[in-house]
């Protein structure tokens, strides 16, 4: 009796974990399909790096906040099995030594929250305007005063008040978290294609580049992400 | 506009006479007689006592007869109904559309019965408006009246729902219309954050048998 009330359990807990998973992207055809790719005995990549606008159509989650998003795509070869993991790559700055592992979704969810708390809108309102004044009469001299032209610019500033900002509060975070989960690459055995979005932890910098690392099985792939 | 039912005030007073039949018979009855000795006795004198009974009821006089009103039971229920719009199949109603597109009492079993019966979802009128901490969801499809389901409840029509607000969250968003294939999308909604969401529906793809 209680042994089936274990499996029973098991099967529960299971298929919780299954829902829960990360779901990622469709995977495209073939690893030659993505802008960047590199094929290997055991398996073969495909890369492509989210610019800033395509992250911001991609997500409600404000990503560039916090991370550089490249989609990895993972093919096992025939009759093979893939161990993936998000450990298993580093982004690194070219011209560094130092690289970033992937963040969890977790970690994003919360660091964009922060973000968005500390911020505050900032408005700002610039007035322009071009006229013509008329002299008037003076009834002391019963001249008639000269006119002119007038220019006038200015700018308004509003700054928000500390009250709640979007994307502030703490269903926010679990909304993100979800997003930012069922988006990502899903982790585990793969014995077909698998793909989704990996997110570093990194601030763009203008004119800055980064190679992607990719080592299982001892073997490494390295793929240099365009600007 | 939405109507407005108000309904049920109910008061059942169900009476229940009880003639005393008898009862009256039983309180005009002499006392017992005491316990005979031995328990042969005790037939004949049953039969003594039944027969007193029976001779009783039809003798005793009329004025000494007992009318008795016991209330069987009292029921008083006031009960307040908002009609938020027609259900639909197989939300509450499990056989169906009635005849002609009524079914007496449907609200009722909507009102009450769906949100425990359905595995939906189920939105009241208010369900979409703004509030505070709640992000905003702009909708347009194509054809115009198509119907909106959120996480697999109904929304309403795209037309008169336009902009829904909801709370912070992940969601399923389906669109579907008669003769046009289904609209499916995962919406993720951030407090304070609006998100356009544009649905054509393909006419829907017609199998071709050999």
């Amino acid at each position: 009796m209680s042994a089936k009330l274990g499996w029973a359990a098991a099967v529960v807990v299971i298929a919780s974990l299954a829902m829960a998973a990360p779901k990622g992207t469709v995977p495209r055809s073939s690893a030659d399909r993505y802008a960047l790719h590199a094929v290997r005995e055991k398996f073969s990549i495909g890369v492509v790096t989210l610019s800033p606008e395509q992250a911001r159509k991609q997500f409600v989650s404000d990503v560039n906040r916090c991370c550089v998003v490249v989609e990895v795509a993972l093919y096992p070869s025939k009759d093979g099995k893939l161990d993936v993991s998000l450990n298993d790559l580093v982004l690194r700055q070219n011209n560094s030594e130092v690289g970033d592992k992937p963040a969890s979704a977790k970690v994003v969810a919360s660091r964009l929250q922060k973000k968005a708390e500390a911020t505050r809108d900032i408005s700002v309102y610039p007035s322009v305007g071009v006229g013509y004044g008329n002299g008037g009469y003076d009834p002391a001299t019963g001249t008639r005063a000269p006119g002119g032209t007038y220019k006038q610019v200015g700018v308004g500033v509003g700054i928000g008040g500390s009250g709640p900002q979007p994307g502030s509060t703490d269903k926010d975070r679990v909304a993100m978290e979800t997003e930012l989960g069922e988006k990502g690459l899903p982790e585990g055995a793969a014995s077909a294609p698998v793909s989704g979005y990996v997110y570093f932890p990194v601030a763009r910098k203008k004119n800055q580049t980064f190679t992607l690392e990719y080592t299982v099985n001892g073997e490494k792939v390295q793929l240099r992400l365009p600007q | 506009m939405r109507p407005r039912v108000l309904c049920l005030v109910a008061l059942l007073f169900t009476l229940v006479p009880t003639s005393l039949l008898g009862q009256a018979g039983e309180q005009s009855l002499p006392p017992a007689p005491a316990k005979p000795e031995s328990t042969e006795a005790v037939a004949p004198v049953a039969n003594e006592t039944k027969s007193k009974k029976d001779s009783s009821d039809k003798d005793s006089p009329a004025e000494k007869r007992k009318f008795r009103l016991r209330l069987g039971g009292v029921s008083v229920g006031a009960g307040y109904s908002y009609l938020s719009g027609p259900y639909y199949y197989p939300y509450a109603y499990p056989f169906g559309y009635a005849p002609f597109g009524f079914y007496p009492g449907n609200w009722v079993a909507a009102s009450y019965w769906y949100p425990i019966s359905s595995p939906y979802p189920f939105y009241t009128p208010d369900a979409f408006r703004y509030g505070d901490g709640r992000g905003e969801i702009r909708l347009t499809t194509d054809p115009k009246e198509a119907k909106v389901y959120i996480d697999g409840g109904y929304a309403g029509t795209a037309d008169k729902l336009k902009t829904l607000w909801l709370d912070p969250g992940a969601y399923d968003l389906t669109v579907s219309a008669d003769g046009r294939e289904d609209f499916h999308e995962r919406l993720y909604v951030l407090s304070g954050k609006s998100l356009k969401i544009s649905a054509k529906l393909d006419p829907e793809q017609t199998k071709v048998t050999p």
